[in-house]
């Protein structure tokens, strides 16, 4: 008896197991890899025009025998009232489901970011498939679709490249920064403005969007970082770019790696010193309501490059040389803080800072901060270290000669 | 005894088996017509009579041709027969009484000759090579010990190979095997207990501990189920495996066997049990542990820190021959979001124009995979490589080219296969294989999830195996620190003081460790 019954219970799990068949089980070949999102304005107001770039796996550079001729991506683009109405709708042309869990980039259009973005993120937060760690960058100057049908080379999917480009730069430049989906969030829950690095196309989509247009060494269209777009309340107000943009995040201290080219004596820029490390520190206090925003520098390089003849073996030069670098970044930020007040944005955190470190005195200038902010007064302290000269001394060039 | 003969033979079976347990008779010729009927007139059986002068009883030799060596025979009996040239007190030895306490007393060695007084007894002594001497009106027989005959030499380990260490292996005799142990522990504590067991067979066994290391609890255990163990036949010590395994529908071996000495000796030292077996180079080690199936008596030749990384791979093999499959399968099933996006992409166009399911793949693979190995078991070495090229390159090769599997699923397959390799027990590696494709299965169901769950219920299981009371997973679970030194790293031999914990024990501390020399320790 207690066998049968043991039998028997065997059986009915070993059939349910059964019913509940593969539910969520999705084979590699039923589904379309996004690889980028771009969201431009659409047609009618109120509607996004969603693009979709999706990896076609067999085409790309990886697969064995790749068909050198088809190319690694494809562009779907729905209208929609909402991102996921717009996806759904994809099906119309999509032969695979969309599958979003490797979305690299995500492009907002100038036109979008120029009417506000905050109502097209909701969806990265909600869906299980999107991820946060999706790169946004806006698009300027162009529309977001014309961004993602352009090749890139190198990279045979351009979303891909583009999100490896902004990750480059960041790291070794320092105009632009990385932003993903999540800091976006929270930069926009946030007081004040921000700063979203931007995309900017040379050349026009109709060759770019070509795979002939990597056929030649110099293409003929081509993607760059431009600068760094400037919101406040979730909409596009300025651009900002060259040493504004670094300036801008040298305050947030988010320089990793940068290059400046300091003046040697009399020799205009010309010693290239390489900053490897920087750290800024920001303090912020209301003095009589006027807020003064303290500013502490902290950079440190290696010489990596002199056309001068300054003899770099010697400490009082490396010295003087160090008070340049001071002098330079000093002016590079001053520059940054002086557009961001001209906006009338506070796209520099102070705003958070005070409000993090005085909550009290927050609540006072809380309402009408932009216009105090644009008051403020900068009170900006750079420390600058040389620590190397790189494999040599003093130049193969004497001064004498 | 004719009038049985005649009958049917189920009748003859029967009373065969009522002749064999009753006393011999003082007739010489129906004692031999006894043996020469209950073997059959086998043709191995030899009797040798020998007729004396005059009025002298007649006397018989009766040994197996084969399972005895002839010189030994020869010698035994001329010893036997010297009553005929040694007159002690200057009269002939004419009676039987007279011959056979001659023969046994004096004419052989002491304790060579053994009196037999049933048939059942006789047949025992013939079969295992004894030569047995029958005299007239009398109702014992003379036995002695002339087992010998063709048997294999030992030989180099075929199946637990080492870089180092003894060379020798195991071979079908059990007095060579057990010598070849003893050989390594000189020491009176070693002790052997025989056994017989098979109704048919009637083969010898014999179980091997060290007196005072052994724990005596498991020992009894051990004594006890063998004792109750009744089959007709024990061919290989696989069949004691079966019978005294505890949990015998576990996929998982609960007795380890070795075809090394060094193995034993080892074991044995650490307070385990060896049973041998007659007919087969194979040892059981009880009780065991599952962890015993991946150390190797390497391990302990090797320095410490090569052995720990070596065991620590095994380890990790052992993980990736159970799971890889199953991983990849659910990674790429449910699970997509985790494969970094290059390598997604990458899958992705490998897998463009493949018309199976991942599992289904995977399962197409993992059975041509067994199919190649099988075969290649089976066949001679010479052609079991040709199998291993053709299955492993050219179907391999051909099926990614044809597009019917992808190539990173012949990867998985191969390193899966690769690494069920390094489990040193084959026995163990065998229930991975077998485990491996439930998992495959569960995976294809449930993806990680299912994985996850069945390693639950695995874990659940092992822990709740034992072997001759000991727990299965010992010293992790239950955890025992000291223990730790060597399950699955391999800690220095100085740091190793005390032996495995077999049971309630705690007698288990060894000889003082010195470098370079012994100290004896009161504890032990």
């Amino acid at each position: 008896m207690k066998v049968k019954m043991r039998g028997c219970l065997i059986a009915y799990l070993g059939l349910a197991l059964s019913l509940t068949g593969c539910w969520n089980s999705r084979e590699l070949n039923e589904l379309a890899i996004v690889s980028g999102i771009g969201i431009d304005q659409g047609t009618k107001p109120g509607e996004y025009k969603v693009t979709f770039q999706v990896v076609i796996p067999s085409a790309t550079a990886t697969s064995q025998g790749a068909n050198s001729g088809a190319s690694p991506i494809t562009i779907y683009t729905s209208n929609d009232h909402t991102v996921f109405g717009a996806l759904r709708k994809t099906s119309k042309q999509a032969s695979r489901q969309l599958f979003f869990a490797h979305t690299q980039l995500l492009v907002l259009g100038e036109s979008i970011a120029k009417s506000g973005i905050s109502g097209v993120l909701d969806i990265f937060e909600r869906s299980h498939e999107l991820r946060l760690n999706t790169a946004v960058l806006i698009s300027r100057d162009t529309s977001a679709a014309s961004i993602l049908k352009v090749f890139t080379p190198q990279e045979s999917i351009p979303s891909i490249g583009l999100s490896k480009k902004i990750q480059n730069t960041s790291n070794v430049w320092g105009e632009n920064q990385r932003v993903d989906v999540f800091e976006l969030i929270n930069k926009m829950t946030g007081e004040g403005g921000f700063t979203v690095s931007g995309l900017r196309m040379i050349g026009n989509v109709e060759a770019g969007k070509k795979k002939s247009n990597l056929e030649q060494s110099d293409v003929e269209t081509t993607i760059t970082m431009g600068g760094q777009a400037v919101f406040k309340k979730g909409k596009l107000v300025t651009w900002i770019d060259g040493p504004e943009a670094r300036g801008t995040d040298w305050i947030l201290n988010k320089i990793i790696e940068t290059n400046v080219d300091i003046d040697a004596g009399e020799q205009k820029k010309a010693v290239a010193v390489n900053v490897l490390l920087s750290r800024t520190g920001v303090k912020v206090e209301l003095r009589e309501g006027i807020p003064v925003f303290h500013v502490n520098v902290s950079e440190e390089g290696n010489i990596n490059e002199t056309k001068s003849s300054v003899d770099l073996s010697n400490t009082e030069e490396i010295i003087k040389l160090e008070e340049a670098m001071e002098k330079l970044t000093k002016a590079e930020i001053e520059q940054a803080f002086q557009a961001a007040q001209q906006t009338g944005v506070d796209y520099l955190n102070f705003g958070n800072e005070l409000k993090r470190t005085h909550p009290n005195a927050w609540r006072t200038v809380e309402n009408e901060w932009d216009q105090i902010f644009a008051k403020g007064t900068l009170d900006l302290k750079v420390e600058a270290y040389i620590r190397g000269t790189g494999m040599r001394l003093a130049p193969f060039m004497s001064p004498e000669k | 005894m004719m009038a049985t003969r005649t009958t049917k033979p189920k009748k003859s079976q029967t009373e065969d088996s009522n002749n064999q347990s009753s006393p011999l008779t003082e007739n010489l010729d129906d004692n031999l017509q006894h043996i020469r009927e209950g073997l059959g007139n086998s043709l191995d059986l030899i009797i040798r009579y020998f007729q004396t002068i005059d009025d002298a009883p007649r006397i018989a030799a009766v040994y197996m041709d084969g399972l005895t060596d002839k010189e030994i025979v020869n010698e035994f009996i001329s010893h036997a027969m010297s009553f005929q040239t040694v007159n002690e007190e200057g009269q002939k030895l004419t009676t039987s009484l007279d011959i056979y306490k001659y023969m046994k007393e004096k004419a052989l060695n002491p304790g060579k000759g053994k009196s037999v007084t049933t048939i059942s007894e006789l047949f025992e002594a013939l079969l295992s090579g004894n030569t047995l001497i029958l005299i007239e009106d009398m109702a014992e027989a003379i036995c002695g010990n002339t087992s010998g005959g063709e048997v294999r030499p030992v030989s180099e380990a075929s199946t637990q190979v080492s870089i180092r260490g003894s060379k020798e292996s195991f071979t079908e005799t059990i007095g060579v095997n057990i010598s070849l142990v003893r050989r390594k522990i000189k020491n009176p504590n070693l002790w052997v207990e025989p056994m017989t067991l098979g109704a048919v067979t009637q083969t010898s066994m014999a179980i091997m501990y060290i007196h005072g290391i052994v724990n005596e609890d498991n020992l009894q255990n051990l004594r006890e189920k063998l004792q109750e163990i009744r089959v007709d036949s024990i061919l290989e010590s696989g069949y004691i495996e079966q019978l005294i395994e505890e949990g015998g529908y576990s996929p998982f071996p609960t007795l380890y066997n070795t075809e090394r000495p060094d193995s034993v000796a080892g074991n044995l030292l650490d307070g385990r049990i060896a049973i041998f077996v007659d007919g087969t180079p194979f040892v059981l080690i009880a009780p065991t542990t599952f962890f015993m199936f991946f150390h190797t008596v390497e391990d302990y030749y090797q320095r410490f820190d090569i052995s720990t990384l070596i065991r620590l791979l095994r380890f990790l093999c052992l993980l990736i021959s159970m799971f890889g499959p199953a991983i990849f399968v659910a990674a790429l099933n449910f699970h997509q979001e985790m494969i970094p996006t290059p390598l997604l992409i990458n899958l992705a166009s490998q897998r463009e124009g493949v018309p199976f399911p991942a599992f289904v793949e995977a399962l197409m693979m993992e059975v041509t995979f067994e199919i190649i190995r099988e075969a290649g078991i089976r066949l001679p070495s010479t052609i079991g490589q040709t199998v291993s090229i053709i299955g492993g390159l050219v179907l391999g090769q051909a099926a990614v080219q044809a597009g019917i599997v992808s190539p990173a699923m012949v990867i998985v397959v191969s390193l899966t296969g690769i690494s069920s390799f390094t489990t040193p027990a084959f026995n163990m590696a065998l229930s991975v294989r077998l485990l491996r494709f439930v998992i495959v299965f569960v995976a294809a169901f449930m993806g990680l999830y299912g994985i996850a769950i069945l390693a639950l219920i695995l874990i659940a299981h092992l822990c709740s195996l034992r072997s001759l009371g000991v727990p299965y997973m010992s010293p992790i679970a239950p955890f025992a620190l000291k223990a730790q030194k060597d399950t699955l790293i391999r800690s220095p031999i100085h740091f190793m003081k005390i032996r495995p914990r077999l049971n309630n024990d705690n007698s288990n501390v060894r000889k003082k460790v010195v470098k370079g020399k012994r100290v004896n320790t009161n504890e032990s």
